[in-house]
């Protein structure tokens, strides 16, 4: 057993010094305490004295209310007070910690002096401070990035907005073969182009990419080969035109099927990227091969040239690295190989180069191979690939269509660029429908209070009141009188995180800008088409409710089809085919989101479905689907098995009625025979 | 004479602990971030109207994942500096949510609203609309520099006043 003197000098060396609380605030030192507590606060001359602590420091005065209510209850726990500092007689800065706690019975406040070890508790907590502070403004520098990329991208794509519809009215025009050929140049390669601004969207922002990875499509999965003919057929003419020979591997048997991870417009681009090096490069009369080579996991695609091989400096680190350009003959901004490495990483494939034995260079990549097809079994999943986006505002299946449509619509146009507008007006009049233009949500809201529209096509944003706004204004107002307008979003803005925004304000679809024409009018006609049909699935089954807007019972689908597709046959077919097609993957993406209990995965499952069945007039089906939905954006999962196996069955019979259909070899529309 | 306690509230780094010194010693140490641990008291003696006051101050660390304030250390406090920093927008949200338990905690008391670091214009963050509304909704807003000593020595004399003044 210690001998009390020495076990007292001991805890007065390591800084702690214990009072007794004798109450009323007053305090007797245990022991010896130490120099450090009558130079504080006058406690340390001897073991009689008494000192009021309270009085001395303004923070034990605090500290020991808590102290005294530890020492009045029953409560074992000792309490802290946490660490302060305090000023000594010279000014001195002095850190200490207490402690209230019953020792044999008696109520001990214990002080510790910290100097000794209070420099290195502070470095510990600036160092954490620090990094905090660090982390802060790495995340504000992102969000400043993402910001500033998202109006690059929006200002890229309003002057191809007005390119995409000048050349959409050109190809509706009977054009010359010559000039309808270089309309059709246009419209690609503007097509191409978007493609690629959100290609840089995509590949740069990856905490977006990550938020939108819904399950690939089945007919999304793409063909390595016909990706790499393709680009080998586009990059023929340049390669001619420096004296190149361009060809893809003679080896490589396009028909077997190189099914893999990605999609087909990215892996283009790697493709294309990768020739352009070469081109760059290669010296006249050299040859160029594209290939691919099987190797049972994945597939290794190549470009191999006959130029002067790699620099002996060059790492793939450094070849693929952020703005890294070539000494001789630079490229552009030394983005291209960057963005072939990240994109094939993301996808869970691998890239580099290296010299061939007979002199040039190989650019290669592998990138994880899809086993089986997709129409036998959907993509198979691997954990590290990416699988493209594709949101439900873009998960209607477009069929062809030209010319007039099948019913005039009045639609109502909002949008503010004056180009914009003009062209989305001539687009669908000549399209037949009957347009009123507007160049703000306010505007909007005006035209709606005087006239009746089927569609509004709203611009996300106005100056003024936007486009959100005047939806949930709209929206809000319907509230009371029952009725629904479709709205539909035109938008730059394609993110996850967007489309939510346009699905809480209300908006029941969206064309991305630059819009696609074919995208445009079908997004119109069937949201107007569905939304005029639409009833609630109570009422489609004879339970109490209000009566439907229409009598679909009354015609059949097949009827319907007639009367809304005008007769087209060839359209008919490709709506069924598609449907039937896409259907068990959408009731699987709604089995899942019940499963999941995820309500916002069902009502955008639940809202394409609806769209898609809306063009069959199937109204039970899309009352079904429709009531999904509504508990989907509702947060109401409770009775949302009972409705899926309602849509399962309306679903049924609504196959069986499409697989009726007369197909194109036995036609039940009279013909009239010759005489 | 009258002593009244006062508290420095607001994230890490706002700047705390160099208004204080500031204040006290008339003094701005460093640029370079020295985070407070714990509880630091101090006493700073002025004249507010003619009546000699004491203000004693407790420059409480920054609130943050690291180390939260306690709340019993509101006990007794007769008024608050709520500092943000004016270049970094989040600060002020931090800071308005500490003040939020001290009213859960305490009710209302005096406190001032510190935007702090305004020396550095170019980088501020807080845009004027959002410091209408908050002097609308009752605020006392005062544009600080610890740095250079701008509206430091007004910032704990209005908050002195408004304390005399219950």
């Amino acid at each position: 057993m210690a001998d009390p003197p020495i076990f007292e000098s001991f805890l007065a060396d390591q800084g702690y010094a214990l009072f007794e609380s004798l109450g009323e605030g007053a305090f007797r030192p245990v022991g010896h305490a130490p120099g450090w507590c009558e130079e504080m606060w006058g406690a340390g001359s001897g073991r009689e004295k008494t000192v009021r602590l309270g009085e001395q420091s303004p923070f034990l005065e605090n500290f020991l209310v808590d102290a005294d209510s530890f020492w009045n209850s029953k409560r074992k726990a000792a309490v802290n007070s946490g660490v302060w500092v305090e000023r000594d007689s010279s000014g001195r800065e002095v850190p200490f910690e207490a402690w209230a706690l019953r020792l044999e019975g008696k109520p001990i406040l214990i002080v510790r002096n910290l100097s000794d070890t209070y420099a290195e508790r502070q470095q510990l907590f600036q160092t954490a401070r620090d990094a905090l502070l660090e982390h802060e403004r790495l995340i504000r520098e992102v969000q400043k990035k993402e910001i500033l990329l998202h109006c690059i991208i929006h200002d890229l794509s309003q002057p191809l907005n007005a390119m995409r519809g000048c050349f959409n009215i050109l190809a509706m025009e009977k054009l010359p073969g010559e000039q309808q050929r270089m309309v059709e140049t246009g419209q690609r390669e503007s097509q191409r182009q978007e493609q690629m601004i959100r290609g840089i969207l995509e590949a740069f922002s990856g905490d977006l990419a990550a938020q939108q990875a819904p399950a690939s499509q089945a007919a999304d999965v793409p063909d390595l080969a016909a990706c790499a003919q393709r680009v080998v057929q586009e990059f023929a003419p340049a390669f001619a035109d420096k004296n190149i020979r361009l060809q893809l591997d003679p080896s490589l048997d396009i028909s077997r099927g190189w099914k893999v991870a990605g999609d087909a417009s990215r892996l283009e681009r790697i493709f294309g990227n990768l020739l352009e090096n070469a081109l760059r490069y290669s010296p006249k009369g050299a040859a160029v091969t594209v290939g691919i080579e099987d190797k049972v996991h994945c597939l290794l695609a190549f470009v191999d040239d006959e130029g002067p091989g790699l620099p002996k400096d060059a790492t793939p680190d450094r070849l693929f690295a952020l703005f890294s350009k070539g000494k001789d003959r630079p490229g552009k901004a030394g983005l291209g190989l960057y963005f072939c490495k990240i994109t094939v990483e993301r996808w869970g494939g691998s890239i580099g180069a290296e010299n061939r034995p007979g002199g040039g260079s190989r650019f290669w990549f592998k990138i994880p191979r899809m086993m089986k097809t997709a129409a036998d079994h959907g993509p198979e999943k691997h954990p590290s690939v990416e699988t493209p986006k594709k949101n439900a505002e873009q998960e209607l299946s477009v069929p062809p269509r030209s010319g007039k449509a099948a019913k005039r619509l009045r639609i109502l146009v909002a949008e503010d660029v004056d180009v914009n507008r003009e062209l989305v007006t001539e687009l669908l009049q000549k399209r037949g429908h009957s347009v009123a233009a507007v160049a703000d949500g306010r505007a909007a809201l005006a035209a709606l209070a005087k006239q009746t529209f089927d569609v509004v096509l709203m611009d996300e944003q106005m100056p003024g009141m936007d486009g959100l706004e005047a939806t949930r204004a709209i929206r809000q107002m319907e509230a009371s009188s029952g009725k629904h307008q479709v709205i539909i979003g035109l938008t730059g803005n394609v993110a996850e995180e967007d489309r939510k925004r346009r699905l809480e304000a209300g908006m029941d679809g969206a064309v991305p800008k630059p819009f696609d024409m074919q995208v445009l009018f079908h997004m119109i006609e069937t949201l107007s088409l569905g939304a005029s049909q639409i009833v609630p699935a109570s009422a489609a089954r004879g339970e109490s409710g209000p009566s439907p807007v229409s009598t679909p019972s009354q015609e059949s689908t097949a009827a319907h089809l007639q009367r809304t597709m005008g007769g087209n046959e060839k359209l008919i077919r490709s709506l069924v085919k598609s449907f039937l097609a896409d259907a068990p993957k959408m009731l699987s993406g709604l089995r899942s989101a019940v499963g999941q209990k995820n309500a916002t995965k069902l009502a955008r499952a639940a809202h394409a479905f609806k769209g898609a069945a809306a063009n069959f007039g199937a109204s039970n089906t899309v009352a079904a689907a429709r009531n999904l939905e509504a508990m989907g954006k509702g947060g109401n999962l409770s009775d949302a098995e009972k409705e899926l196996r309602t849509l399962e069955e309306e679903f049924s019979r609504l196959k069986s009625e499409l697989l009726a259909l007369p197909s194109k070899k036995k036609q039940t529309v009279p013909t009239r025979r010759k005489k | 004479m009258v002593q009244k306690k006062v508290c420095m509230l607001g994230a890490s780094a706002v700047g705390k602990t160099s208004l204080v010194r500031r204040f006290v010693d008339r003094m701005f140490f460093s640029e370079i971030y020295k985070t407070t641990v714990g509880v630091s008291v101090d006493k700073k003696q002025i004249q507010v109207n003619g009546k000699d006051v004491t203000l004693v101050l407790w420059d409480i660390h920054g609130d943050d994942v690291y180390e939260k304030v306690r709340v019993s250390t509101f006990r007794g406090m007769s008024g608050y500096l709520l500092v943000a920093d004016g270049t970094r927008r989040q600060t002020l949200e931090e800071a308005l949510a500490l003040s939020n338990r001290v009213t859960e905690s305490m009710g209302k008391i005096p406190a001032v609203l510190v935007l702090n670091k305004c020396d550095l214009a170019e980088q501020w963050e807080i845009e004027a609309s959002r410091e209408t509304a908050l002097a609308t909704s009752g605020w006392s807003i005062l544009h600080t520099s610890a740095k250079t000593g701008e509206a430091v020595e007004q910032a704990f004399m209005n908050l002195a006043q408004a304390m005399l003044a219950i």
